[in-house]
């Protein structure tokens, strides 16, 4: 099975460099790799675990219990319910911007979430 | 005289705009607002859970051991509901006005009836709803841990019962799906709903 390239800019500006299999979960590889990052519902619903795509990238969300085209147009990513299509560069702790990118379109939405790192 | 060190502070006596327990939590590092945004969804979530559970339970005709835990379930989210709506509007918040807009918030997805409405399908459905759930209770338990004792107090005693919850319907799961034995290591609850740790006194939620 083939692997792709994700790399995670965290907002500190470190980054993380992982090979995430096509039948992979990102936020799965995240975790077994020790790196933190916020998430909760893990069912692609809440939205605390939201990445942005940063330049072109194809990700299958199809497993998120929400995700609107609205969000994917944005280049927004639930990172638990994730698999990579091509090679990824992903902005992570992205949360308040999906939240607020769906209030402005009426879209329904989650308004909290954890605050850490945010 | 002595001074009396917690007999003045930020909040200027006789200021009604401010709570002291709220600027406490401020000063230990809260962000209030967050919390108060994620409690609402929280609590979104459990009414909504309340509701399809509702609807679930009627489709377990013939399990009715299936059907008495799950509303034994179902009327427990509701006492985390009512448990927790009274601190969002201790901290300054508030429900929306609309029940369209509170469910669309909700912090966990909607529990529908799966099709076709086994024993089985609805037993993973109320399982992946009580497994959100003890996520989304932890987080606010590690959000107000050591800072905010009485948010912290509620959202633990929430997170018992979810994770009774969590292992009712392992063990049903367990046994309807694979034949498998998986004891979740309780026994019925005394009477249907009890809450046996989030129940506010029965005046104040009877």
């Amino acid at each position: 099975m083939c692997d792709y390239n994700v790399e995670l800019i965290l907002p500190d500006g470190n980054t993380h460099r992982l090979k995430v299999g096509a039948d992979e979960l990102i936020l799965d590889v995240v975790y077994r790799e020790g790196i933190d990052l916020p998430s909760m519902c893990l069912m692609g619903w809440c939205i605390t675990c939201t990445g942005q795509l940063v330049g072109e990238g194809k990700v299958d969300q199809s497993a998120s219990l929400r995700y609107f085209p609205e969000d994917a147009a944005a280049g927004f990513v639930l990172l638990c319910t994730a698999k990579p299509r091509s090679d990824l560069q992903i902005r992570t702790h992205q949360r308040i911007a999906l939240r607020d990118r769906r209030i402005a379109c009426g879209l329904p939405t989650p308004r909290g979430g954890t605050y850490r790192l945010e | 005289m002595a001074e009396k060190k917690h007999a003045s502070g930020i909040v200027a006596s006789g200021d009604l705009t401010k709570r002291v327990g709220v600027e406490q939590m401020r000063a230990r590092g809260v962000d209030v607002e967050q919390l108060i945004e994620l409690l609402i969804d929280a609590a979104g979530a459990e009414f909504t859970t309340y509701y399809y559970y509702t609807i679930l339970r009627m489709y377990l005709a013939g399990n009715e051991d299936y059907k008495e835990i799950c509303e034994d379930a179902r009327l427990e989210d509701r006492s985390h509901f009512e448990l927790i709506t009274p601190r969002i509007y201790e901290l300054g918040g508030s429900l929306p006005r609309d029940i369209r807009d509170f469910a669309d918030r909700a912090g966990c997805p909607d529990a529908y009836l799966p099709d076709p409405p086994t024993a089985e399908s609805i037993l993973s459905v109320l399982l992946d709803a009580e497994r959100c759930a003890v996520r989304t209770w932890n987080e606010v338990c590690d959000l107000t841990f050591g800072k905010d004792p009485r948010t912290y107090d509620m959202a633990s005693r929430i997170l018992q019962e979810e994770i009774e919850h969590e292992a009712w319907f392992i063990e049903l799961l367990s046994m309807e799906r694979d034949g498998d034995v998986r004891p979740s290591g309780h026994f019925r609850r005394g009477t249907p709903g009890a809450s046996p740790y989030s129940k506010n006194t029965g005046f104040y939620n009877p």
